[in-house]
């Protein structure tokens, strides 16, 4: 008989020789180097909690103190390289492999250390597909999370920013792998149990309370009347023509601006409770003036934002909280919804192709993707109908005899962006990035052949009636205003596509440009959202003029 | 419920929107308009751009009836900074209101003071429309300053703000003599910190300005509660004499022995008598008169 049980039997000698250094499963700050040298071992898969918003910073820095000669050769699986820490690993030698999905602000530097040859990259994920390989072939041997309070049991209260640690306790824990676990404080007893204490191995309480990236809060100061206008295109055009109910936003100022025209334009066309009711999306400050004026029945949240808990608590019809009355987050579960339980993606983009795929990749950064190829994806397992769904499916099927639905996906971009780059080009940067990095495919953010709507200033691209791929790039072109792509546009045919309502200028909605002012906006301030709030939304002190 | 912010933010609006939605509908008529093309020699000598009306406009209006005549600061090019021609404008417009005695002359102030590249022209153009303006007053036509636009009012043009028969601000409007950045680079960011966006308008702002009694009315972001305000100090004046002077000065001395040891506008507010200051910030208008009621200090 072979032996069946040798990662449990690991786990026990990885288990005995982390107990010496404290007392139980609590292990103060100090012994927490020695606690990662004692319990990871050269080679191991380890996951850094390193989540949208939530970041295991402190276990970070530990690892990174670790000694090279007892801890390396590690291959990290993690969503999001957020912090310096994520990246010293590799540059000390201590971590060579890398399995991701995000990179934000570490994107160039994480492109350069790739060039030079001292990170190998496994694969950028999306968030599902990392999670779901935690539990196929890349289970963490260790996983380092970070809760907002423990109990001596290891019971966790990760408060409202729960995120990705219930995926990756889950997979780490059952697969006889060691979970420690950084927590603001320890206390008596926990106000709600978000990971169970047995699931838990260590518990360090952190110097310092965990980093939390206040990432979804956009200052409606900063709304340009070009963005009103496409908000207001987005309103009457596609959330009102298809009657979209179940939704996911994206983070953006172009979204931003659709969620403060709610209250306002699209109240004045009488769509309140006929658009916009059910989400999966963070807590948006900026959604805050559609929830009090009643466009918004539930919201289910990736993650929580910063200066948010005490409206969210106030609002639990609104929001998924606990029994403590914060809010319960989850990215896996709002993940899965909005693929499956949503009609429509909306977000921004950075350039788009010919063929409509869309990316947010540049030459010198590595920026990976998050979780918007989920959600901004045909989701062709889903078997339920809904009329947005169903509407969607039969423009797109238009003569097919097996009827089938299609979800909404719609991407936002001015035809220039910063710098007067153009948004629409010929040939995406991903492709370069690809040959740079040696990657296998080029980072595509969305692919055209997912892409249903194209809204920029000019008009509305509506790419489920084009029938071929000429059409596609003609009705792309048609709204690419004065960027080389849109200048090489055959006027007769775009026309053609203009009376057909391929394209939808802003007059084919029945809207006058001259509306498209910032007086439309629910809120013109960061001040504007607390008053909407009545007092509850607490705003980062970055984000205040009082 | 209605919690939409006005329709018509002031903040917002440039110089010729602010001016269409205050005075009475079609009644605005600009005098040396961007046509005239009355351009600053001295940005053109720099080889800098120019705004056709040099970033101010100048006209006569109706409020509720009553003739006008105005002056309207556009932020938008150098921050309202005054030149020499944007300093003639509101000088000549000064001196016709000497001559044709209208009701009231309102300026929209809205300026980070002189404009640097005009220097010596720009600081002339500030003691000029000064000069005007106390003319003005002596002979007993009403000056309404306005202040609520991006860029505050500072500077020169702070003085002037200072010098009018009445003051109306909203709470995003700021009101001093040095900007906030440049107290900054003066004193040290341990004197005042510029990008604590917080302390800036808490000293700066419209609702420190009105509890001090610098602003005679605090209304809303909204042009209509600007036109309402300015509707009702029509009559307000604060006669030019030594007397006016004197209780000037005693205000001053007073202000400085209660409140110069503060080290921040929230314990003024407190010695003020105010219940809870730290709320202060985040009333509404109505909500925030209430709360001063009482504790205001008198001045203009």
């Amino acid at each position: 008989m072979g032996q069946w049980d040798k990662l449990a039997s690991n786990r026990r000698a990885r288990l005995a020789r982390g107990r010496a250094l404290g007392r139980g499963k609590c292990v103060s700050a100090e012994q927490a180097t020695a606690l990662l040298e004692a319990v990871i071992e050269p080679g191991d898969r380890v996951c850094i909690e390193g989540d949208n918003q939530k970041q295991a910073d402190f276990l970070a820095r530990c690892l990174v103190a670790v000694d090279v000669s007892r801890v390396h050769g590690l291959h990290m699986v993690q969503s999001v390289l957020a912090l310096p820490e994520h990246l010293e690993v590799f540059e000390r030698g201590i971590a060579r492999r890398l399995d991701f999905s995000f990179s934000g602000p570490q994107g160039a530097r994480l492109a350069r250390l790739v060039q030079e040859g001292r990170i190998e990259i496994g694969a950028i994920h999306t968030y599902l597909e990392l999670f779901g390989r935690y539990f196929i072939d890349l289970t963490p041997r260790v996983a380092l999370v970070a809760a907002t309070s423990a109990d001596r049991d290891g019971n966790l209260y990760t408060g409202p920013n729960t995120e990705d640690t219930p995926a990756i306790v889950e997979a780490t824990a059952f697969k006889s792998g060691v979970v420690v676990a950084q927590v603001n404080e320890l206390v008596e007893r926990v106000p709600r149990v978000d990971i169970p204490g047995d699931w838990v191995d260590f518990v360090v309480p952190s110097p310092a309370p965990h980093y939390l990236e206040p990432l979804f809060t956009r200052d409606p100061a900063h709304i340009s009347e070009i963005q009103v206008l496409m908000a207001m295109m987005v309103i009457r055009g596609i959330y009102a023509e298809y009657g979209v109910n179940r939704l996911n936003h994206g983070i953006g100022f172009d979204t931003a601006a659709v969620e403060l025209l709610l209250p306002t334009y699209a109240e004045d066309l009488g769509l309140k409770g006929r658009i916009g009711r059910h989400w999966a999306m963070n807590p948006h400050p900026t959604i805050i003036p559609a929830i009090e004026s009643g466009f918004v029945e539930s919201i289910h949240c990736f993650g929580s934002e910063l200066g948010m808990e005490a409206y969210v608590a106030a609002r639990p019809d609104v929001f998924f909280t606990g029994p403590d009355g914060s809010l319960r987050s989850n990215r896996a579960f709002c993940q899965a919804a909005g693929h499956y339980a949503c009609d429509l993606f909306i977000g921004s983009t950075l350039q788009i192709d010919l063929e409509g795929n869309s990316s947010t990749a540049t030459l010198d950064r590595i920026t990976g993707f998050g979780g918007a190829p989920n959600m901004g994806a045909d989701a062709r397992g889903r078997r339920h109908a809904s009329p947005a769904w169903l509407r969607a499916g039969e423009e797109a099927r238009a003569g097919a005899a097996m009827p089938r639905g299609r979800k909404l996906v719609v991407q936002m971009a001015e035809t220039f962006r910063e710098h007067m780059q153009p948004a629409f080009v010929a040939r995406l940067d991903a492709w370069q990035l690809m040959e740079r990095i040696g990657a296998a495919l080029p980072p595509v953010m969305i692919y055209g052949d997912d892409v249903t709507h194209i809204v920029t200033e000019e008009g509305i691209a509506n790419l489920l009636r084009c029938r071929n791929d000429e059409e596609r790039a003609e009705a792309i072109r048609g709204v690419a205003g004065f960027t080389p792509v849109g200048r090489a546009r055959s006027r007769a045919a775009v026309e053609n596509l203009r009376d057909r309502g391929v394209i939808r200028r802003p007059e084919d909605l029945g809207i006058d440009k001259r509306d498209a002012t910032r007086d439309l906006l629910a809120a013109r301030s960061m001040k504007d959202l607390v008053r909407w709030s009545g007092g509850l939304y607490d705003p980062p002190k970055r984000f205040r003029n009082w | 419920m209605t919690r939409r912010p006005a329709r018509h933010s002031y903040y917002e609006a440039n110089a010729r929107q602010r001016l269409r939605a205050l005075l009475d509908p079609g009644s605005l008529r600009e005098f040396l308009g961007p046509e005239a093309r009355a351009t600053s020699p001295h940005l053109e000598s720099l080889d800098l751009p120019v705004a056709f009306d040099d970033g101010v406009v100048v006209g006569s209006g109706g409020l509720g009836g009553h003739a006008v005549l105005v002056a309207a600061q556009e932020g938008g090019f150098l921050g309202g900074a005054v030149g020499e021609v944007h300093g003639a404008k509101i000088t000549g417009l000064l001196e016709r209101a000497l001559a044709e005695r209208p009701r009231a002359v309102l300026l929209l102030l809205e300026s980070g003071g002189v404009r640097l590249h005009e220097a010596n022209a720009g600081l002339i153009a500030i003691a000029e429309i000064l000069r005007a303006l106390l003319a003005l007053r002596a002979a007993g036509v009403a000056s309404v300053g306005l202040i609520g636009g991006v860029y505050g009012c500072f500077g020169g043009m702070g003085i002037v703000a200072c010098c009018c028969d009445a003051l109306i601000m909203s709470e995003p409007g700021r009101l001093g003599l040095s900007g906030p950045e440049v107290i900054e680079t003066e004193m040290g960011v341990e004197e005042f910190d510029a990008r604590d966006r917080a302390l800036v308008w808490r000293t700066l702002g419209g609702k420190h300005r009105y509890l001090l009694g610098e602003a005679t009315r605090l209304v809303a972001d909204d042009v209509a509660a600007f036109r309402g305000a300015a509707l009702e100090l029509l009559e307000h004046r604060r006669p030019l004499a030594l007397e006016t002077l004197a209780a000037e000065h005693a205000r001053l001395e007073e202000r400085l022995e209660r409140y110069g040891d503060c080290r921040d506008a929230g314990e003024i507010w407190a010695r003020l008598g105010i219940a809870q200051p730290q709320r202060l910030p985040l009333l509404d208008e109505d909500e925030f008169l209430a709360a001063a009621a009482g504790a205001r200090r008198g001045g203009t």
